[in-house]
């Protein structure tokens, strides 16, 4: 009783009274007071799902239906997962938002946002704890809308009404393929309560089958940003404040994931092998699309977008394994496969989530997010610095970070397909090995490029130059993450052990637990590299400052410096394909090419989707809706026609129906 | 004593490391009809430059320091994953292939940080060049190693390395060629020699290494060159134990132990006269080239992970 009293708590403070402290009064202790409200909501959902989560305790609370639908929400090991994730990162952003807000907004502006922020949290652990259809599909609309409202709070100027269209109008093309998933259930399980959901399920045939899988897949991977639906990811991630991007991208992005789990492991319980290999194809295309794309985005904020779908991408590898290796019979295979992406999701919650709110002290300390213009940052923000360091480091999958955990199971997954019955799989998955890690590489050169070009060597402009460290509370909250980073990266078998439980829960077999034992060799091993580390900067040795050397010049400027552009140019080159980068160069004046006053050089990605995909749709859709208008005569004897017609025509229907 | 012979053997991966490289060098000076420096020559240039004192730039961070030391404290754990005179190692876990690769990895990423922090435009070059080279070569290097432990149903190198102990050299499958060839590359590409990198270059045209730790000196120099050539000695008994651990022990008596150290060090002399023949005839390739170079790799390596299908018995 205790526990779900606790959680009734949480849903009542995130949903009414946050909100009321904000919009419902203007003294300013009581909006102070709601924002601790929320900060202690969250923090008491966090204790909730860890709870869950390390015991083993589920919780289901009923509330009263709507309508014909009944609405209640339980807690299971895969919902404490995701309820955990939501809330650690939540309380991150809530400590740093109540430090960040203050210094950007208008007071105005700061009520609506604490005052949507609250009910974006919670719609998104509504989505994670749902137990009916109805109460998920509300959950996973008000995160939409909610979501569109935080965006919007900056204003409308410019671009962002537009982004935010092509974000709204592509959420509800997948919502309404969710919904289609739940309405499919209709007929065998009315109510759509998920405890009937899962019973019906092995009496689908396999067609059904299918669709409700192509419709998960459409349905949440545009949620989830998979390539090709990831087009709105790009547009509304940057746009939004930077506390909101860190939830959008860090946590948003994984109810996509829970739902996926939640259809193709536990209502389903697995399918045909292409299943998997549609996981996998996608997860390859939006990994490596993803990074390449991410490596040439000089602004903070689109790079962690783009990295965001290679993520996504690794995630949905990990989950193809899975489903794979489920339909070959190797359950085990399948629980470690899958314990690699829900504990990528997690980690990629939290690296993230910090890299958004370290974009965030970037601009709030230097006005700018252009990488070109930064520079020297780490002298000036020293505790920033090694917080942004230890995210790049951990999404780059550097081992004693906790990138590296999600991925290296993965990793074995995929070489243990090589054990695999079928002639296929056994040769595919291995070669995914290859797949994964040209993403891992690349990461690395895209964060090593982009905290190098942004925080060592010299300032490139006046704004980094005079950058200050922020404020203690957005310190905190981002060292709070760093710290989570490094503790999975080290100490992984304190969240392998509850994750894999839920996956053997969902596949039915325990991961082997040889595989999990890897990771006890971390400990050590990071003491050993800390000792030789710490033992070779002890050494006292002569140190000098010195000028380095400019070869003749009277000194180095920060022009000389590589930018994030120039950094990328080899890649550039190299996947050209990819890119069809659109070159400009302009030299200033043009009648002395040699001794040049100002030399621009600009280079674009040519390619995108939106042109070579979704604009031939809609132009297909629109030259359709002008065909169809021929039919639009005016004319009421044509209409008449029309009805006699369509009369005659269900007359025959009917004759031959039956 | 199995565990005392570990760390033995990581120790002599280290320690043997400089004068691995000055045989390359010797041996290639050889080749070109020169005399060439001593052997020890490498151990000298170290002990000079610990002597020297450290330069730093004066809009250098911390971690202009701290990189070549990240960097030589990840090179020296990543050595204690090869097995070299006895068939285990101090590190021997399941995919722990995977964990040394990735090992590194972290010793290029904070390299390219070190050079960018430096902030002279030499670093940023050296650094951006880096990335392709290590972007490119990750693939391969892993693919080759899935294909080996495919076929020795061993998940990590100790265990392949006495699964191939137990093999007829002449019983040896194409996945083995196609895996060695892969490495080999990769080995080049990683260690940068050439035809990927001239180690012994410092045009800004061309350098890769040498741009990275331009601005270093002294101290920090020393721990960065001594990385290096740990990284090419690693790489080189990588490819003797996966590919020809024959003479290994498999015991630990001293007859054994002896032979292992023998054949051994044979056969890391053949493998630097190859290099340095390698090095002496071919030229370095341009670089947009370089990656034409590890695409074979890839290749080769693809190959090979598809030809275990075969070679499985």
């Amino acid at each position: 009783m205790g526990w779900s009293s606790i959680f009734w708590t949480f849903l009542i403070l995130l949903g009414v009274l946050v909100p009321l402290t904000q919009l419902g009064t203007k003294t300013r202790a009581l909006q102070a007071i709601g924002i601790a409200l929320l900060i202690l909501g969250i923090a008491g959902g966090l204790v909730l799902a860890a709870v869950c989560l390390w015991t083993g305790l589920s919780i289901s609370i009923r509330l009263p239906n709507v309508g014909y639908f009944p609405v209640s929400l339980a807690i299971d090991g895969l919902s404490a997962l995701f309820l955990f994730l939501i809330c650690s990162v939540a309380l991150a952003v809530a400590v740093y938002s109540s430090s960040y807000i203050g210094r950007h907004y208008e007071a105005v502006e700061a009520r609506w946002m604490w005052a949507l922020m609250s009910p974006f949290v919670l719609s998104m652990a509504l989505v994670v704890t749902a137990s009916t259809g109805f109460a998920f599909l509300f959950g996973w609309e008000l995160m939409t809308l909610v979501s569109a409202g935080l965006i919007l709070v900056e204003g409308d100027a410019g671009d962002r009404i537009h982004n935010v269209y092509i974000y709204l109008l592509m959420m509800h093309l997948g919502a309404a393929a969710v919904a289609a998933c739940f309405f499919l259930y209709w007929p065998s399980a009315p109510g759509l309560e998920f405890a009937a959901i899962r019973s019906s399920s092995a009496h689908l045939s396999l067609g059904v089958r299918n669709a409700l899988i192509l419709l998960a897949f459409l349905g949440f991977g545009t949620k989830a940003g998979i390539i090709p639906f990831h087009l709105w990811l790009p547009r509304a991630h940057p746009i939004a404040p930077s506390p909101v991007s860190a939830l959008m991208s860090g946590v948003m992005l994984k109810t996509a994931i829970y739902g996926l789990v939640r259809f193709a492991f536990d209502f389903l319980g697995g399918g045909p092998a292409w299943w998997g290999y549609l996981l996998l194809a996608a997860g390859a295309v939006s990994g490596l699309l993803g990074i390449l794309f991410a490596l040439q985005e000089s602004d903070w904020k689109r790079m962690l977008a783009y990295s965001s779908i290679e993520n996504i991408g690794i995630i949905c590898l990990g989950l193809g394994a899975s489903l794979l290796f489920w339909s070959y019979r190797s359950p085990a295979w399948a629980a470690l496969a899958l314990v690699g992406s829900l504990l990528h999701s997690l980690n990629h919650a939290y690296f993230k989530s910090l890299l958004f709110l370290g974009a965030g002290a970037i601009s709030d300390a230097t006005h700018q997010l252009a990488q070109d213009e930064l520079g020297g940052l780490q002298k000036r923000m020293q505790t920033t610095g090694v917080t942004i360091l230890v995210g790049c480091c951990s999404i780059a999958g550097l081992p004693l970070l906790n990138g590296f955990v999600g991925e290296w199971l993965v990793f074995r997954s995929f070489i243990a397909g090589s054990g695999l019955s079928g002639a296929g799989a056994q040769v595919i998955l291995p070669l995914f090995v290859g797949v994964l890690a040209l993403i891992g590489g690349l990461s690395g050169a895209c964060f090593a490029k982009a905290y190098g070009v942004s925080f060592l060597g010299r300032p490139r402009s006046q704004g980094a130059e005079n950058a200050r460290e922020v404020p203690w509370a957005m310190r905190a909250a981002m060292l709070a993450l760093a710290t989570v980073c490094v503790g999975i990266g080290v100490f992984a078998p304190v969240v392998l052990v509850p994750v894999s439980q839920i996956a053997g829960g969902l596949v039915g077999t325990l991961p082997p637990s040889s595989e999990l034992q890897f990771f006890t060799v971390m400990p050590r091993m990071g003491a050993a590299i800390l000792a030789l580390v710490t033992a070779s900067l002890a050494v006292r040795h002569r140190k000098r400052v010195a000028a380095t050397w400019a070869c003749g010049l009277p000194a180095l400027t920060s022009r000389m410096q590589y930018t994030a552009t120039a950094f990328t140019k080899p890649l550039r080159m190299v996947f050209v394909r990819v890119y069809k980068p659109d070159r400009k160069i302009e030299v200033l004046p043009e009648d002395l090419p040699y001794f040049p006053a100002s030399v621009s050089y600009r280079s674009v990605r040519t390619t995108s989707f939106e042109k070579s995909f979704y604009r031939p749709i809609v132009e297909r859709v629109v030259g359709l809706a002008h065909g169809l208008r021929l039919l639009q005569t005016g004319n009421v004897q044509v209409y008449l026609l029309y009805i006699f017609l369509t009369l005659v025509g269900l007359l025959v229907f009917l004759r031959f129906a039956r | 004593m199995s565990t005392a012979l570990a760390i033995l053997q990581a120790l002599f991966l280290v320690l043997a490391a400089p004068l691995v490289r000055g045989a390359v060098g010797r041996l290639k000076a050889r080749f070109q009809r020169r005399q060439g420096a001593s052997v020890w020559r490498p151990y000298s240039d170290l002990i000079k430059l610990f002597q020297k004192e450290d330069l730093i730039p004066p809009t250098a961070s911390w971690i202009f320091r701290s990189a070549p030391r990240i960097v030589f404290a990840v090179i020296v754990t990543a050595a204690a994953f090869l097995p070299v005179f006895q068939t285990t190692a101090l590190a021997g876990h399941r995919g722990d292939f995977i964990l040394f690769v990735y090992l590194l990895a972290i010793g290029r990423f904070f390299l390219m940080l070190g050079a960018m922090d430096g902030g002279s435009g030499f670093g940023g070059m050296g650094a951006s060049r880096e990335a392709l080279v290590s972007t490119m070569a990750e693939g391969p290097l892993l693919l080759a190693f899935v294909a080996v432990s495919i076929v020795a149903h061993r998940p990590a190198i100790a265990g392949i390395v006495e699964w191939t102990v137990g093999q007829n050299f002449f019983d040896i499958s194409a996945v083995h060629i196609l895996a060695f060839t892969t490495l080999g590359i990769v080995s080049l590409a990683e260690a940068g020699r050439m035809p990927v990198d001239n180690p012994t270059t410092h045009l800004e045209l061309t350098m890769i290494h040498e741009g990275m730790v331009l601005e270093y000196s002294g101290p920090s120099l020393a721990l960065v060159e001594w990385a290096n050539a740990i990284k090419l000695n690693v790489l080189l008994s990588l490819l003797i134990a996966l590919f020809v651990p024959w003479g290994i022990a498999t015991q630990l008596t001293w007859q054994a132990l002896v032979l292992a150290l023998g054949s051994y060090a044979v056969k890391l002399l053949l493998l630097a006269v190859l290099l340095a023949g390698i090095e002496s005839v071919i030229a370095k390739l341009r670089m947009y080239l370089v990656p034409d170079f590890l695409g074979v790799a890839t290749a080769l390596s693809t190959l090979a992970v598809i030809f275990t299908m075969i070679a499985k018995r």
